[in-house]
């Protein structure tokens, strides 16, 4: 079930509802968990089970690892829990392409194997609930938290529907002592939610999918050679559905937890204002990225053993972030790019470590920072590394004369919104959404929000899934 | 943490705690008055969307079902649900906007299910009917020479889509086809915002093929009975969009693909249409192809890119069995019926009805009925249906 689609509205009306009856709080929780998993299998029901085992497996894991005494012991649940989820992640997410590059592999080798295509179908959400279960077995471990007191709180911390398909990755901590005292939102923050889904609503549905996302495939899904003023503007406009589309998810998210009492943490703080990568990974993802630092960036010695260990930490770190998004090499490259990114800011500001940018220079470097961001978008959206390549010539001008792809209108609204966007992220970067909604008057607010709803209603969205729906 | 101070709602996030317990976030809410702001946005949002509905209402826009792949997918469902002997329509927009099927269950006694999907050569359907050991009754399938010879296929993954809906988008094709579009004429792509302001008059730019897209045509029923929309016929200006976007495919541009090439790909269309139907009328599918009635510019533009010698004739040669070519029955043609075609491609529905009547007699008497004179499918005789028409 996709946030934009009737059947969510239907849904959380009657989740809003039941949430709201005079019943125990045990009750409302079971009933949160029964409709999480409703929410889940409305996608595919047999896969609730990968869910199930997900959730099993690091409850008792954890369980043992409490009640074990030996450190052999400790490591041992601990690496039951890291085995079995990326073990279902390794299969389903990555066992096509294993087997195409093994067959690539050992044909460079001069031997013939031809295994059959194997129809693997990726369940939905996979890549962050198992983050997420994997997180908790792994403060447990590292000492960091405590079980969850009981199985309904922590089953309901890993099927909590808000975050469950494409986060926010939550911590253990950040949510299952939420479950322990019965909540209800106020009524401030039941509207200031619908707010919120609405906001997110707009990014997703009108920007990305109505307005950015056709330009982008007529770029990148094209056979057309792009020329340079056309691979800009679709990578552009790529940069801005990416953002649209997952912060405007997480926005979503975050409100319809709001409405029945939960807190939910930033995804997002405005990362095309972003001045440095080091920034840029404060900004974009933000629990995926701390998830990342604090379990494998960390664990791999992180800054603490000199400057060779740190850039292999960084690199492998950020390899495998690419991985992450995707079975394909371009990911891998995207994320290896950042990685780059991140190692040369590293070298450049222990070379001139006392360098503060006057304003202008500043504003330089965050645009400076935008258009790198944006070659690596090329990777992170072209489905093969030629099309990748072909754009890049072709934003570099070096594609030569070409028949325009885009329209004049395309390019006209690219450079509207994506304008706006970067006007709006360099005026957020260091403030809050909420302290601007505060100090705005309560009729623009009114009138903004039923623009917003408006337009999310006009537009039409067919229900596209939220892109990081495939990862 | 990177908050301007003073920033009452700034906080932190897990970027700014490494390798530590992240704690319960802090979810403020805005100081505003937020129960009078929503009691002034409700009502502000239905007094918009009213002005919408009711402007696509002046238009001349009706509410109508959706014409999605999940509807597509109701109906194609019908065959493994217990309809499997039933009749089916499949082709592209002429005979999913010109076949009516209240007639041709008036005449037949049952009603048949409508599988045609606009800008959609029928060929993958028809794989996929092939594939289908439940699907025994009778098949319909309409050729446009554009779309059945080129294999451009607008909706090809219908089938698919078929297959692969999840729980949650029947549950939505449900709702929106019994709660909004039946309520909502603004509901319909052509009307969406991005829409119309992608279709105002942007000044063209240099170098870029142009080419306009095509309006909306019809207007859709429950069971995707569908008719053209009568705003084709009676606005004398939308009448002369239509016509002046079909117009635009007459021109050769420089993408064309060269005779030779549309013969191959012609030949590949016929070769995969002959694979289906063998394997339908292994199990007693009866397949009847029938090309329907195109008049004016469209005809001469369709005859001359696929002339009927090379194109038709070779398609029921391939599948050794007649069809129904429209200008071989007077009952079927326009110029002697007077079937009026606004964009000379698709009828209006009183005339739809008129026709669906007469090609269901064609049909009956000379193909399916009881007492058909037409060869038999294993014959290979492709001209046994004009011949038993000159017999007569």
């Amino acid at each position: 079930m996709v946030f934009n689609s009737l059947t969510f509205i239907v849904f959380f009306a009657c989740v809003l509802a039941m949430h709201s009856l005079p019943l125990g709080w045990t009750t409302r929780k079971i009933n949160l968990l029964l409709a999480s998993y409703l929410f889940y299998s409305a996608w595919n029901p047999p896969f609730v089970i990968l869910l199930w085992i997900s959730t099993v497996v690091d409850w008792y894991a954890a369980q043992g690892l409490v009640k074990a005494r030996r450190p052999a012991a400790r490591h041992a649940w601990m690496l039951l829990s890291v085995v079995a989820n990326l073990g279902m992640l390794g299969y389903f997410k990555y066992g096509q392409f294993l087997l195409d590059n093994f067959t690539l592999l050992v044909g460079t080798l001069g031997i013939a194997y031809h295994p059959a295509h194997y129809d693997i179908v990726l369940p939905v959400g996979i890549s962050f609930y198992t983050f997420a279960t994997m997180s908790y077995t792994l403060d447990v471990y590292l000492r960091r938290a405590l079980p969850a007191r009981n199985l309904l709180d922590y089953a309901l911390f890993v099927t909590f529907f808000p975050h469950l398909v494409a986060g926010p990755i939550m911590r253990p901590t950040e949510l299952v002592p939420q479950f322990e005292t019965p909540r209800r939102a106020t009524s401030q923050q039941l509207i200031f939610g619908l707010a919120l889904m609405t906001i997110g609503l707009f990014n997703k549905v009108v920007l990305a999918d109505s307005f950015l996302s056709g330009v982008a495939e007529s770029v990148y899904d094209s056979s057309k050679v792009p020329g340079t003023l056309d691979a800009w503007a679709g990578t552009l406009a790529f940069s801005g559905q990416i953002f649209c589309d997952f912060a405007g998810y997480s926005t979503t998210a975050i409100g319809a937890a709001l409405c029945l009492g939960f807190a939910m943490p930033d995804n997002f703080r405005f990362p095309y204002a972003a001045v440095g990568f080091s920034d840029f990974w404060r900004r974009w993802h933000i629990t995926l990225s701390s998830w990342l630092r604090d379990y494998l960036y960390i664990p791999l010695g992180g800054n603490r053993h000199g400057a060779r260990r740190t850039y292999a930490a960084l690199m492998t770190t950020m390899l495998l972030g690419g991985l992450w998004h995707g079975a394909n090499w371009t990911f891998v490259a995207w994320g290896g790019l950042h990685g780059l990114y991140l190692s040369a800011e590293r070298v450049l500001r222990a070379r001139f470590p006392g360098y503060r940018p006057g304003p202008l220079m500043f504003v330089a470097l965050g645009l400076l920072t935008y258009t790198l961001v944006n070659v690596t978008w090329v990777f992170f959206r072209a489905k093969t590394f030629a099309k990748a390549w072909q754009v890049l010539r072709g934003m570099f001008g070096a594609n030569g004369t070409v028949r325009p792809i885009l329209n004049t209108y395309q390019l006209l609204s690219v450079a509207l919104i994506i304008g706006a966007l970067l006007l709006t992220h360099w005026l957020m970067r260091a403030r809050t959404l909420e302290s601007v909604i505060a100090r705005t008057p309560a009729a623009l607010v009114c009138v903004a929000w039923a623009l917003m709803a408006f337009a999310i209603i006009i537009v039409q969205g067919e229900g596209h899934a939220f892109i990081y729906f495939q990862f | 943490m990177l908050r301007a101070s003073g920033d009452r709602y700034a906080r932190q996030t897990a970027a700014d705690r490494p390798g530590v317990a992240q704690p319960v976030p802090v979810r403020p809410v805005p100081a505003q008055p937020w129960g009078r702001i929503l009691a002034g946005m409700v009502p502000l949002l239905v007094l918009l969307v009213a002005g919408w509905e009711w402007h696509w209402r002046a238009f001349g826009v009706h509410p109508s079902v959706g014409n999605t792949e999940g509807l597509w997918a109701i109906e194609r469902r019908r065959i493994d649900a217990g309809e499997g002997n039933a009749t089916v329509l499949l082709g592209s927009s002429r005979l999913y906007f010109d076949m009516q099927l209240p007639v041709w269950e008036r005449l037949d006694g049952k009603r048949p299910i409508q599988l045609s999907f606009e800008g959609t050569s029928p060929v993958t359907a028809m794989q996929d009917l092939a594939d289908d050991p439940k699907f025994t009754g009778r098949l319909l399938v309409g050729v446009a020479p554009d779309l059945f010879f080129s294999g451009f296929a607008l909706h090809d993954g219908a089938a698919h889509y078929t297959r692969k809906e999840s729980p949650s988008q029947r549950v939505g094709q449900w709702l929106a086809m019994n709660f909004i579009e039946p309520r909502l004429a603004f509901d319909d792509p052509d009307f969406a915002l991005q829409t119309v302001l992608a279709r105002q008059a942007w000044p063209r730019r240099p170098g870029r093929t142009w080419y306009t897209e095509v309006r909306k045509l019809a207007e859709t029923g429950a069971d995707r009975n569908t008719h053209l929309w009568s705003k084709v016929a009676d606005d004398l200006q939308y009448r002369a969009l239509t016509r002046s976007i079909w117009a635009e495919e007459f021109v050769p541009g420089p993408n064309d693909p060269s005779p030779a090439e549309v013969l191959k790909t012609q030949n590949e269309q016929i070769a995969r249409a002959a694979a289906a139907v063998k394997k339908l009328r292994a199990r007693g599918v009866q397949v009847l192809f029938v090309r329907m009635p195109s008049i004016g510019p469209f005809l001469a533009h369709e005859n001359q890119r696929y002339p009927r010698a090379r194109s038709w004739n070779a398609l029921l040669a391939a599948i050794g069995a007649p069809g129904i070519y429209f200008e071989d029955y007077p009952e079927l043609r326009p110029d002697l019926q007077g079937y009026y075609l606004p964009e000379w491609s698709h009828m209006t529905l009183a005339d739809g009805e008129r026709f669906t009547a007469a090609l269901y007699g064609v049909i009956e008497r000379d193909f399916w009925g009881p007492h058909a004179t037409a060869a038999p499918a294993s014959s290979g005789d492709a001209a046994a249906a004009p011949r038993a028409m000159a017999a007569r």
